[in-house]
């Protein structure tokens, strides 16, 4: 068995049997499909209790145009007010409604035994403004109903791709692009940085030269960045399998079938969008969940850009370890990190909203940025010319930043006391 | 036959050369000091000889052939400033090490029970190295070091950090593997620890050899000449007048009895009879003794005339 090996077998081992790794990794995924299933359980259940509202209202004009929905029911009063008022049960809840108010506003009011909700006041309100409205409309003869009805307009984009046979509306593709450019840059960082202080704790409590005369420095520093590079891989493929399970598992189940047969519809190619009651932005997004094979496809993606991204980020993180004794002394060091990556984020946040402009084109092949740029493109469908360009480049730097970081690290990882500048880590890369 | 042959080996840091031409033979075998003071360049011939630098210039050869990494595994290095992962246990630890020096992890498992056997540390296996003490975790260190039986052994100040009783046992336990076929070589500032164990020294001051060789010839080269007399019944003024075309490099000492000691070096063409006969004149003679040079003295005169910052070497 080779050193190396051996060394990634340690650093891999160390951190998948840590409780906290075990921990974030099954969670995670629970924690992402409980904010997935929030649309599935809004179709399936979609509010609260419905409250029954006694309506008193002495004109008749504004109580028989109450519309029951969801949560309200509205039950008009035969009796006059006071009777009424008089009769009702502890936890009742009346609405009055005062005399003339079609002629000039006057308050409402709301009796209840219980707490009343602001969505009840607000369903209340709303509705009894605009029945007002219409009466009041009506005293110059114009019939706002009818008027509504003809002109009120509700409309969604359903893009046809000429060049991929699917529809659907890019507020899937936006979210999705989010979602996985914030999860690159969170791994990136969060590994990367894992790379630089376990180097650094390495340094300070003396293993490194215990190591070093068994390995050689640049092969501890491979076997380090591997192993850790794996960890973060099961963990993405950890997450990619639970999520696509439990999706393909759960999500039938929580959806009522006539949504779940739109999905069907959609997933299998037929443009019945039209027919169906459902908003579509909707309907596509559970139509994407639903659809294991898509998820797997942009998951194989996400974990090339993410080995390749986090290869060449851990490449920077080691050298700077190897430089300082401590944490403290790395934080200037390290902007030449993580300015990179947060530059990363801004272009990806910008790329999901413009996919195609230059600059997004442009950040997603340039290596520092490319991982998180890509990964907000992919879910548009991109040509895969631009995949290939942008993982070759990533990959080629990596392989000439590890050069350069080794050069770096054999010389760093002796080096106690001062904070090295920039200027001494390049003479140490150019060290024979 | 040399088991290790360091031929004008020069390294060069950023505007300080931190060796200049140092050349070395190791006899197999032996047990070799290599002294000096801090900052004089050991550390860096060490990872020279562990193949973790390479040198600019000069050569190693190993048991009678270039160094390569290939001979990584016939050496073993415990370097002055040592440690281990804080997290993982003492077993998985040590036989994580074994392993990067080539053993199986079966035969990695069966030499360190028996190595933790001997020196009673069993229960410590399954133990996480935070939980012990300085002393504890130098011995886990030293057990890793040795236990793939390599060719050459280099300890960097292997007793700091143990107490009396365990440096004892560490020597023994060197002195062992001496004896088992491995050459040991020593690098520290700790003169008596050399004056102990060490059959060869080399003493390297400001980046360069300064001094080499056996032990027992270098301090008798040092001791030349030198005797010191015990006398009573004479000023010690009186008695170095009266030596004084046959001697020089006077001191003395006086003990609570009226005793003096006069310390003396023998002048060209003097001889230790005549300087006998002229004191015996002068004073009632108690004794008379060669001096014998430590090696702390042999160190300090070495490195000042070496040019170099008087060092303060730790005498323990």
């Amino acid at each position: 068995m080779s050193k190396v090996s051996i060394i990634i077998g340690r650093e891999y081992a160390e951190r998948v049997k840590k409780k906290s790794f075990i921990f974030t990794t099954i969670l995670m995924p629970l924690f992402m499909l409980a904010l997935m299933a929030v649309p599935a359980l809004i179709v399936a259940m979609g509010g609260t209790e419905t409250r029954t509202v006694t309506v008193v209202d002495p004109d008749g004009v504004v109580a028989p145009q109450l519309v029951d929905t969801d949560n309200v029911k509205f039950v008009i009063a035969t009796a006059g007010t006071d009777t009424v008022a008089a009769s009702a049960d502890d936890d009742a809840t009346l609405l009055f409604i005062p005399q003339g108010i079609v002629e000039g506003d006057k308050p409402l009011r709301l009796v209840t035994g219980k707490a009343a909700s602001m969505m009840l006041e607000n369903e209340i309100s709303s509705q009894i403004e605009r029945i007002v409205e219409g009466e009041r409309m009506k005293l110059y003869d114009i019939d706002v109903k009818s008027i509504m009805a003809a002109v009120e307009s509700n409309l969604s984009v359903n893009t046809v791709r000429t060049d991929r046979d699917t529809v659907g509306s890019s507020t899937m593709s936006y979210a999705l692009g989010f979602i996985l450019t914030f999860l690159l840059y969170m791994m990136l960082l969060l590994y990367g940085q894992m790379v630089m202080t376990s180097i650094i704790e390495e340094k300070n409590n003396r293993v490194l030269e215990v190591i070093v005369s068994s390995v050689k420095p640049t092969r501890l520093m491979l076997g380090k960045i591997a192993g850790i590079g794996l960890v973060a891989v099961t963990q993405i493929v950890i997450w990619g399998v639970l999520i696509v399970g439990l999706s393909a598992a759960v999500m039938p189940a929580l959806l009522p079938a006539d949504v779940a047969a739109d999905i069907t519809a959609m997933n299998s190619g037929a443009g019945t969008l039209a027919q169906s009651n459902l908003d579509t932005d909707l309907l596509s997004a559970l139509a994407l969940i639903a659809d294991p094979m898509y998820i797997l496809g942009i998951f194989g993606i996400l974990l090339l850009f993410l080995i390749g991204g986090f290869l060449l980020y851990a490449a920077i993180y080691a050298a700077i370890g190897s430089a300082v004794d401590n944490i403290q002394d790395a934080s200037q060091l390290q902007t030449v990190a993580v300015l990179p990556i947060i530059l990363g984020i801004v272009f990806g946040m910008m790329a999901a909203t413009d996919p195609v402009s230059n600059i997004s084109v442009w950040t997603s092949i340039i290596p520092f940025t490319s991982p998180m740029v890509m990964m907000s493109r992919i879910p548009y469908g991109i040509p895969t010319w631009q995949i290939v360009t942008s993982l070759v480049v990533l990959y080629a730097t990596f392989a000439a930043c590890v050069w350069v970081a080794a050069k770096i690290y054999r010389v760093g990882i002796f080096m106690y006391g001062k904070k090295p500048t920039f200027k001494e880590l390049i003479r140490w890369a150019r060290y024979k | 036959m040399n088991i290790l042959e360091v031929d004008r080996v020069s390294k060069q840091y950023s505007g300080h050369k931190a060796l200049d031409n140092v050349s070395l033979s190791v006899p197999e075998g032996s047990v070799y000091g290599l002294l000096g003071p801090n900052g004089a360049g050991k550390t860096t011939l060490i990872r020279i000889i562990n193949h973790i630098t390479a040198p600019d210039s000069g050569s190693v050869t190993f048991d009678g052939h270039a160094l390569t990494e290939a001979d990584m595994p016939h050496i073993g290095y415990l370097p002055e400033e040592r440690g281990l992962y804080k997290k993982m246990t003492v077993g998985e630890q040590a036989v994580f090490f074994a392993r990067l020096k080539g053993l199986s992890r079966s035969e990695a498992t069966v030499r360190l029970r028996e190595w933790f056997d001997r020196f009673g540390i069993s229960d410590w296996w399954g133990r996480k190295v935070e939980e012990l003490s300085k002393g504890m975790a130098q011995k886990v260190q030293f057990i890793v070091t040795v236990l793939h039986r390599p060719k050459l052994l280099i300890f960097d100040e292997p007793f700091s950090g143990f107490d009396p009783i365990n440096a004892n046992l560490l020597r023994d336990e060197i002195l062992r593997l001496r004896d088992e076929g491995s050459t040991i070589i020593f690098s520290t500032h700790n003169m008596s620890s050399v004056e102990e164990i060490c059959d060869h020294i080399t003493l390297i001051n400001r980046s360069r050899n300064i001094l080499s060789g056996r032990v027992d010839e270098l301090r008798s080269r040092w001791a030349d000449g030198h005797y010191s007399i015990t006398f009573s019944d004479a000023d010690p003024v009186t008695l170095m007048e009266a030596l004084a075309p046959m001697a020089g490099s006077f001191s003395t000492s006086a003990d609570t009895r009226g005793r003096h000691t006069l310390d003396l070096r023998l002048l060209p063409g003097a001889t230790l009879r005549d300087v006998i006969a002229r004191a015996n004149e002068a004073s009632t003679i108690h004794a008379v003794n060669e001096a014998v040079a430590s090696m702390n003295d042999i160190f300090i005169s070495a490195v000042k005339a070496n040019g170099g910052d008087t060092p303060a070497p730790v005498i323990s």
